[in-house]
């Protein structure tokens, strides 16, 4: 049943995705200051809420974990995590390529970039320590530790461009209040967020598989040692 | 859309560069535990060889 709803997913979300390509590529014209470059915003965009909502449902699932001691929800964690790090990494760089071209710089230490690659640090970090803690219930305690922390990082980073001046954009999408792109230049951004979504989805259905067997495996060898 | 083209095409690349490499890294990590299930099943069911 799995195997059918990762393929289901799959298949949409690669026809979804070239649809929304064929119209980034030949419908949509070149912005008017930053020419063929603005392109990236609908991966840049996309890209980054995930890995926001990823590490927020990381933390939500390593909260449930310390509220009940379940080691489901811990593993669900560690899936989530570690596939929004990999969209936030794409959020980083696509957002520094951006940068070359509109602000001359591969990178600034705006207090938006700042943030996220702290926060992106911070990650990186929760699953090295996953691998470095050997017993399971110590590593999800410690884990969820990390987990919290790094997502009120991630809030201060989505809310930044608020607080403070930046040199980052202010929000463009309607969503936020941001109106700054036209209707027919916004909708691709959705329509790539639902594809890297289902993408997304797909990753973690085939993470939260794997440590399903990373259990299975330390239970069997707890068995043989008994032995 | 002729301006920026080389770095809209290499931010583009780069987002799929990321994401092909972790596909090949959990494709790699599945095959790993795969093998490691195995040899600890065969280990419980035949103890002594």
């Amino acid at each position: 049943m799995r195997e059918k709803i990762i393929i289901g997913l799959a298949l949409f979300a690669g026809a979804l995705l070239a649809w929304n390509m064929n119209t980034i590529f030949t419908a949509l014209p070149d912005e008017l200051n930053q020419g063929a470059i603005y392109r990236i915003i609908y991966f840049h965009v996309p890209a980054n809420i995930l890995g926001m909502l990823g590490f927020g449902a990381g933390m939500l699932l390593s909260v449930g974990y310390l509220t009940t001691k379940d080691l489901r929800y811990d593993a669900l964690a560690a899936s989530v995590t570690e596939v929004a790090l990999v969209f936030a990494s794409i959020g980083l760089a696509t957002g520094s390529i951006w940068a070359r071209i509109i602000w001359g710089v591969w990178w600034a230490w705006d207090v938006r970039l700042t943030s996220w690659l702290v926060c992106w640090l911070i990650f990186g970090g929760y699953l090295m320590l996953r691998r470095a803690v050997e017993e399971p219930n110590q590593r999800a305690r410690f884990a969820a530790v990390v987990s919290v922390l790094g997502t009120v990082n991630a809030y201060i980073s989505y809310k930044s461009i608020e607080w403070w001046n930046t040199q980052h954009p202010q929000p463009v999408l309607s969503l936020r209040n941001g109106g700054g792109m036209a209707p027919g230049m916004e909708a691709p951004i959705y329509w790539n967020l639902l594809a890297l979504a289902c993408f997304a989805a797909i990753l973690v259905m085939v993470r939260v598989r794997q440590e399903a067997f990373a259990r299975e495996i330390d239970t069997l060898r707890r068995m043989v040692h008994a032995q | 859309m002729n301006r920026n083209v080389e770095y809209m095409l290499l931010g583009l690349a780069a987002a799929w560069l990321i994401m092909f490499l972790y596909v090949v890294l959990i494709t790699l990590r599945e095959r790993k535990l795969r093998k490691e299930l195995d040899r600890v099943r065969r280990m419980v069911e035949h103890p002594n060889k």
